[in-house]
């Protein structure tokens, strides 16, 4: 619970400083924002707390907490990238503190979603966590695009969480209970049971934006501001993950024998789906919308894993996702700030003016793709070792042959900025503080996550306590 | 006898020098370079010669086989390469024939390579060779053999290259490479197969004709014939590739756009005998397996070449080229010795013959190319229309010619005479047939050799733009001393020194025989004095009368144009083409068409993405329900 | 003590080489950075030639210098290595070429920095690859010297590069992803015998792996190393890869990179799965023996260097596999000698067409002549280089390729017959495409009046040239310490084949 406290704590004393920070001066918004999530975060890592509250409502243990380490580190690096943006876009419109109000909420409610115990607590961090998000995708009033993208999340995600509410209500009726670890002992491969299965599995999915659940991911993120989009591909969709695990793994471990089959089908669906549609785009943000779905494709075969082994390379894969989608975006945001240029095109040619910005990329896409010795290497090496261990090796072909899609589309970027020179590459710029310090620790993520081997250890330490 | 090493070491230093500093060394220097290092090499050669033969050669009236070797590379624990030196009556022989003949063609090229913009390279690539002659000379197995094989191979395709300016030589050069590659083909496929199942490469082991190398040739057997057989007439095909026998003999006529010299060396004396060599080192093998079988097909390979040769050999008009033809004959002639010579005593008298008559060959036609190569370095040209009455002009190259032609003749006591007199004794011996044949060539090879004779030195005057003179001191010199060799080289009591097992016996020329195979080559002088000595219309009128055999003949019954046919239009248009057109289109085709299909893909399946939220829904549901259906209908149960 | 890590420093040293040239500001200052970074490299290579050696004589391990370090204990990865004598010379081979790929772009222009950190990198990749015992860690290693192919050709390549380089990358990356399963296969299968899972190759191959799985895996795992080493039909990366590529790309690439396959396929597809390999080595006897053929047919109609030397490869490496694939010693010692003469010559190969196309500006045979005369040593070297190419004795070639028909010859079946004396009967085809070029473009009237005033060979090319002329006719006048060092390393892989 500490962590929600502080949250919370942070939350008000925005909305104080909101009230007593004159016009003129909101930019200390950002730093105290900053200043504070900063420390939030890093007190997170001493004393993992666990316990069970409510009657079981709301639980959290040392991998949940870690979890939500994880998360709070995205989070923050998310500030830090998008601190200029909102200074310049946003702070003349005085929405400041909102952004980072409704941004927090929404964290907030991922923190009770996944120490849900109950499908209770679990719905309302759900629709808590979605609902702001609508608001910040809409958050650039001024463009029709971003409002179209914010309607479009808030019907979606309506109708997901309606689907996901009906399928708890089912299994409800069949279990008779809404704590887990009751529904654990009640639950049978009844068909009732079975569709409610699925509809929570659906709404769930639809935050992970698995196919066929992933229509809106695209749109939404281009009409998002990039933050959101970014938000939205790895925080959100990073909790989702880990509290679809946290499902299947407890509550309907049961049905394992079935939900393995649903899993294998979508994972296969996710990543051709996903990887065919990134193939051939050309703004930057859809592009890493659709790698993204594919990416949570990869995910599955962790999922599918199971065991510790299963729940440690989720677990990592997202911390590392987290690192390498933070890049690319970070960059991308870097990029339209200062040119509002958005295209692979307008790419061509970057390494010659920027250089340091085209490695970040190039390194961030190498660790999407999976290539030595970045860190996404060895999160994918370790989510395929996964399914193989349950003798998936078909799958994990297929996965490969993903990989290897994938990594055309990866090298197209690439090809943009190193091996064209480019008509008219976008002028050298230099970027402010807060986004260096972002690209920076995102970097030395992608970098050292991967060879740093005792984190792994440590995460396959958390899991094994976890089931 | 370890100091044979010597020999090839030292042309190979001199190769090494010359080639290494080939931009700082004078041509002077170089050509008395290359001239000292093989008469430092012929004065071991003849030391080993005496020493061999005389000295410490025979135990209880046997010829030992001396061999100091060591391990080049291990196939296996037993199959290994092994480089050394081997010396037993031919590998001795062959030594003195390689020396003198190389070194007289050192003397004779300072005269006639002088100016040339390439005289260093030329020496250091003579050098080259007579090592690599060297080395497959004295060869101690199989593979040593093979090694030195290639390398001759290559020497000498440098050397017909050597003009490598001149399209016509490139050609040839990649011709006679290539041809004599393919042969090697199968000599390596010989030596492997042999290798697999003798479990040797050494001559001692495989020649030993108790030993179980060659007993062993009854347990195997492939296609009726014992595998060792296949083996043996798989070397024999590489030998015959170096030899030029039918019907891998297309490479020596345009071998002859090499500088003379050369074709007096490579193409006439040394390394076209190589097969021969090869043949007679391997004699055991050859007489014992399957009772001789593989021989049987030498000899007649070798009479037929023998024949054919000599009749194109009638028709040519360019003077190296005949000459290249008579050398295929007389090559003939020695494997077709080889072929029908026996074993013990007396029964190897073919074997002997053929040594000698390569010993003799070796002498009269270098003498004869360097002689050609004198008249052409006089008028510049290589053709018999532009010869005529050169006697006056040059005197000396004309003896000496005269000489060779009588040698080649095989007229007494010329060498010529008495080897060929062997050869005829022992095809007589055996197979009368190819007797008849070998009596026949003779009387061709006295007609063609005279006919270039008197075209060359008698009949009209050619017309020449400046008057020509005897070559220089440099050039005459060798052209006296091989004259001298010509004349006395018959007179060595051949046969107790060489012989099939070794131990030596004594000949007895056989009078008859002699007297026709002499008869008949007087007929064929005859016939040419009437023919070509005074200008007549005798010759074409002659010609007229075969029709035409003759332009068949003169054409030399096509088999360059049936060669080119295969090359060009099935090797190159047929198979390489298409094999690269199949590799664009198809092998890589389908690689670059996977990747495109894949994006097709993509490309198709654009239109899910409708951007209309009512869409979205609609899939979302459907999923959900297609999901629940299926989970509940067939994962199920 | 010192030498229980001389094998990292193989992959310390060039990282320190490129952590340094990221500070480099011109081409000067990178040249001269990557040159002592190679020279290095090349002395420790020696110095591991003779203390392995040294080593060997009291330390009859498999691998030795092994050093072993955890690294995700869960999945039993270890940072673990060591060297016998096929990867110690391999190493050699890989020193020597960099080192001459280092002299051959001494006059690199553009972005020279970036080029040496990518031309360092793919040899961290390479070294790495041949020191690892670990599949783990190997496959990472394949992957690092794989994709700087991708920048190095797309960036500083000639022709069609952006084509070339994507089609390069991801036909071999597709090929590693296969690899991959291959290996996650052997992996869960290493604890057929009771042990734990290990991706340890020695401890592997003890393991008696259920012989279905190996007919499974064995397939797999062949290909995706085989793709790399040209195996036909999915040899069409490398004539392409090769044009477009840069000299000393071209170079590292046919040179040493192409040999990962064959090693890969030796160390663990037949290392590991021998029953796997006996049961399928006719079918890839078949593919191989093919393409030795059909590269040298190929090659005689192309009319670009690069392709010729490319298509030459494709036929080269055919024989490296198709002697794996014979299962005996002989021929084992063979590919390897062969992978080695190989990567020499082809390297020699690029590296003189480099020169003539830097000269004359045209890969094109057709257009090019007489150069014999106008560029001497070039042309000389060229024709040497040919002549070793196509077996001639003397040079490293034919002491690799006498060994793999002797070894193929061990076979007694008439099916292994055939198929190798088909693969024989190349010599000779090789033999036309080689003197068809060196007639052509070397023999012959200068076609060409502005090649007469052509500038003759630099210091640094000529020291490029010798650095390889010289091993190829070491090894080819004097085998026999090259192929002992060889041949006493091969016992172990005839354990499951017999």
């Amino acid at each position: 619970m500490r962590q929600e406290i502080a949250l919370l704590a942070i939350i008000m004393l925005l909305v104080i400083a909101e009230i007593f920070i004159p016009k003129d001066r909101k930019v200390s918004i950002i730093h105290l924002t900053i200043f504070l999530f900063g420390i939030h975060t890093i007190v997170g890592f001493f004393h993992m707390d666990e316990n069970n509250l409510f009657g079981g409502m709301f639980r959290t243990n040392h991998l949940i907490h870690f979890f939500k380490n994880i998360l709070n580190i995205g989070v923050l690096i998310l500030l830090l990238q998008s601190a200029d943006w909102i200074q310049e876009k946003i702070l003349n419109q005085n929405k400041g503190s909102e952004f980072f109000i409704l941004m927090f909420s929404s964290l907030l409610g991922i923190y009770f979603m996944i120490s849900a115990g109950d499908f209770l607590m679990f719905y309302l961090g759900l629709e808590l966590s979605t609902l702001p998000v609508a608001a910040l995708a809409a958050y650039e009033t001024m463009k029709r695009i971003s409002s179209e993208s914010g309607i479009k999340l808030i019907l979606s995600s309506a109708l997901a969480s309606g689907v996901s509410l009906f399928g708890i209500s089912m299994l409800y009726a069949t279990t008779g209970s809404i704590y887990f670890n009751e529904i654990v002992q009640m639950i049978s491969s009844t068909n009732l049971t079975l569709l409610g299965m699925v509809l929570l599995f659906a709404g769930i999915s639809f935050k992970i934006s698995l196919v066929p659940f992933h229509f809106w991911t695209a749109d939404v993120y281009e009409g998002a501001p990039i933050s959101i989009a970014s938000y939205l591909s790895v925080i959100s969709k990073g909790a989702a993950v880990f509290i679809l695990m946290i499902l299947l793994f407890t509550v309907l471990r049961p049905l394992a024998h079935i939900w393995e089959n649903m899993i294998y089908m979508i994972a296969i669906a996710t990543m051709f789906i996903g990887n065919l549609f990134a193939l051939r785009q050309q703004n930057m943000k859809r592009f890493l919308a659709f790698s993204s779905i594919a990416q949570a494709g990869f995910i599955l075969l962790g999922l599918i894993g199971q065991s510790t082994t299963g729940t440690a390379t989720v677990v990592y894969f997202v911390l590392i996702y987290i690192f390498s989608n933070l890049a690319a975006f970070g960059v991308v945001q870097a990029i339209s700030l200062q040119t509002g240029k958005e295209n692979i095109k307008d790419y061509e040619g970057l390494y010659r003016t920027n250089p340091n910005l085209s490695l970040v990329l190039m390194l961030a896409l190498f660790s999407l793709a999976g290539i030595p010795p970045v860190a996404g290497f060895f999160g994918k090496f370790f989510l395929f070792t996964a399914a193989a261990s349950k003798g998936f090796f078909l799958l994990v072909f297929l996965a490969v042959v993903n990989v290897t899609i994938s990594l055309y589309y990866y090298l197209l970027v690439i090809r943009a900025m190193f091996l064209r020179k480019g008509d008219n590459p976008i002028p050298f710029f230099k970027n402010k503080i807060y986004m260096r310090i972002g690209l920076v620790i995102t970097v030395l993520g992608i970098l050292l996550l991967g060879i740093y081997s005792p984190l792994y250890d440590y995460i396959y330490e958390l899991s094994s306590t976890f089931n | 006898m370890n100091y044979i090493i010597l020999i090839p070491i030292v042309p190979l230093a001199v190769f090494l020098i010359l080639g290494l500093f080939y931009k700082k060394i004078k041509p002077a220097i170089s050509g008395y370079t290359g001239v000292m290092g093989l008469f430092i090499s012929t004065c071991l050669a003849f030391y080993t010669a005496y020493n061999y033969f005389f000295v410490i050669g025979k135990t209880e009236g046997v010829y030992q086989t001396f061999v100091a070797k060591t391990v080049w590379m291990n196939f296996t624990d037993s199959l290994r390469i092994d480089m050394g030196i081997l010396a037993d009556p031919i590998s001795v022989m062959m030594l003195i024939v390689v020396s003198v003949i190389s070194l007289m063609v050192h003397i004779y090229s300072r005269g006639y390579m002088k100016g040339d913009p390439g005289y260093t390279k030329y020496f250091a690539f003579l050098s080259l060779f007579t090592f690599s002659m060297y080395g497959l000379v004295l060869a101690t197995n199989l593979f040593q053999i093979y090694i030195f094989w290639e390398l001759v191979g290559v020497s000498s395709y440098l050397l017909i290259g050597y003009y490598y300016t001149k399209e016509s030589a490139v050609a040839a050069a990649k011709k006679a490479f290539i041809v004599t590659r393919f042969a090697d083909l199968g000599f390596l496929i010989g030596i492997l197969l042999i290798g697999y199942y003798t479990g040797t490469y050494d001559f001692e082991i495989l020649n030993n004709p108790e030993g179980a190398a060659i007993l062993s040739w009854a347990s195997t057997s492939f296609m009726g014939l014992s595998i060792l057989t296949w083996a043996l007439l798989l070397i024999f095909i590489g030998g015959a590739g170096k030899s030029a026998m039918f019907p891998l003999h297309i490479w020596l006529p345009d071998a002859m756009e090499g500088p003379t010299p050369v074709s007096a060396l490579i193409h006439a004396a040394t390394m076209v005998v190589a097969g021969v060599y090869l043949v007679a080192r391997l004699f055991p093998m050859y007489y014992f397996v399957e009772d001789g079988f593989a021989l049987n097909i030498v000899a007649f390979v070798g009479g037929f070449t023998a024949l054919f040769a000599a009749v194109i050999a009638i028709t040519q008009t360019d003077i190296k080229r005949v000459l290249a033809f008579s050398t295929m004959s007389q090559l003939g002639y020695m494997m077709l010795a080889l072929g029908v010579s026996g074993y013990e005593g007396h029964e190897g008298l073919g074997y002997m013959a053929s040594m000698f008559h390569l010993f003799t060959h070796a002498m009269f036609k270098a003498l004869l190319f360097l002689c050609a190569g004198s008249v052409i370095h006089a008028i510049h040209s290589n053709f018999l229309k532009d010869m005529g009455g050169l006697r006056k002009y040059m005197p000396i190259t004309n003896i000496t010619f005269l000489i060779a032609a009588l040698a080649i003749a095989g007229v007494p006591p010329l060498a010529g005479f008495w080897s060929k007199d062997e050869i005829l004794v022992a095809a007589f011996e055996h197979n009368k047939f190819l007797y008849v044949i070998g009596l026949f060539v003779a009387g061709l090879t006295a007609f063609y050799i005279f006919r270039i004779y008197f075209g060359i030195f008698w009949g009209k005057e050619g017309s020449y733009k400046h008057k020509p003179h005897e070559s220089p001191w440099s050039m005459t010199a060798p052209l006296l001393i091989l004259a001298f060799l010509s004349i006395v080289g018959g007179l060595i009591p051949f046969s107790r020194f060489i012989s099939a097992d070794k131990i030596g016996f004594e000949t007895h020329t056989n009078y008859p025989l002699a007297a026709i195979a002499v008869f008949v080559g007087l007929i064929g002088i005859g016939l040419s004095w009437m023919f070509y000595k005074k200008e007549n219309e005798l010759a074409n009128r002659f010609s007229l009368g075969f029709g035409t055999f003759y332009t068949w003949a003169y054409n030399k019954f096509y088999f360059d144009e049936l060669y080119l046919f295969v090359a060009k239009k099935i090797m190159f248009n047929g198979i390489a083409r298409s094999a690269a057109r199949f590799d664009k289109k198809y092998v890589d085709g389908t690689m670059v068409g996977i990747g495109n299909q894949t994006v097709k893909t993509s490309e198709k399946i654009k239109g899910m993405q409708s951007g209309k939220v009512q869409d979205y829904a609609f899939a979302f549901i459907a999923g959900a329900v297609i999901l629940a259906i299926i989970c509940i209908y067939i994962w199920t149960n | 003590m010192i030498n229980m890590d001389i094998l990292s420093l193989f992959i310390v040293v060039p990282a320190l080489t490129v952590l340094v040239l990221i500070f480099t500001k011109n081409l000067k200052q990178a040249r001269i950075v990557a040159l002592a970074g190679s020279l290095v490299q090349l002395g420790m290579a020696i110095n591991l030639i003779f203390s392995y050696i040294k080593e060997r004589a009291m330390n009859d391990a498999i691998m030795v210098f092994t050093k072993d370090v955890v690294w995700f204990k869960n999945f039993n990865i270890h940072y673990n290595i060591g060297v016998d004598g096929i990867s110690v010379a391999l190493l050699l081979l890989t020193a020597i070429i960099v080192l001459a790929g280092v002299f051959i772009s001494w006059k690199m222009e553009d972005l020279p920095k970036e080029f040496f950190i990518s031309l360092i990198v793919l040899s961290i990749g390479v070294y790495g690859f041949f020191i690892s015992i670990d599949l783990f860690t190997m496959f990472v290693f394949f992957e690092i010297a794989v994709i700087p192919m991708y920048l190095l050709i797309g960036i500083w390549g000639t022709g069609p590069r952006e084509f070339s380089a994507m089609k390069l990358t991801l036909m071999l990356m597709g090929a590693s992803a296969i690899l991959l399963v291959g290996i996650l296969g052997i992996y869960f299968n290493s604890n057929a015998d009771g042990g734990a899972l290990t991706f340890n190759i020695l401890e592997i191959a003890k393991v008696n792996i259920p012989s279905d799985v190996q007919k499974l895996f064995f397939p797999i795992t062949f290909i995706g190393f085989a793709v790399i080493g040209a195996l036909f039909p999915f040899h069409t990366w490398s004539p392409d890869g090769h044009a477009s590529a840069p000299t000393a790309v071209s170079m590292l690439h046919a040179g040493v990179l192409m040999k990962l396959g064959g090693y890969g396929v030796f160390r663990v597809a037949i290392f590991l799965l021998p029953e796997g390999a006996l049961h399928w080595s006719w079918f890839f006897i078949i593919l191989s023996a093919f393409g030795v053929i059909y590269g040298a047919f190929a090659a005689i109609k192309q009319t670009d260097l690069k392709y010729i030397n490319a298509y030459s490869s494709v036929s080269h490496l055919g024989l490296v596999l198709f002697a794996l694939l014979m299962l005996n010693k002989t021929a084992w010692n063979g590919a390897i000698l062969q992978s080695l003469s190989h990567g020499l010559m082809t390297a020699l190969f690029f590296a003189l067409i480099g020169m003539i196309y830097g000269r004359t500006h045209t890969r094109d045979v057709t257009k090019l002549g007489g150069l014999l005369k106008v560029i001497p040593f070039i042309s000389a070297v060229y024709v040497i280089a040919g002549l070793a190419s196509l077996g001639l004795p003397g040079f490293s070639g034919f002491v690799a390729e006498m060994n793999i028909f002797v070894g193929a010859f061990q076979n007694d079946d008439i099916f292994y017959r055939v198929a190798t004396i088909l693969a024989v009967s190349a010599i000779v085809v090789t033999a036309v495409y080689i003197l068809r070029v060196v007639g052509i473009m070397l023999m012959g009237p200068v076609k060409n009046e502005a090649y007469l005033t052509l500038e003759k060979v630099r210091w640094y090319e000529k020291i490029g040239i010798v650095l390889l002329l010289l091993p190829i006719i070491s090894i080819g006048v004097a085998p026999l310490w090259l192929s002992e060092l060889i041949l006493k390393s091969l016992d172990p892989f005839l354990r499951g084949v017999l």
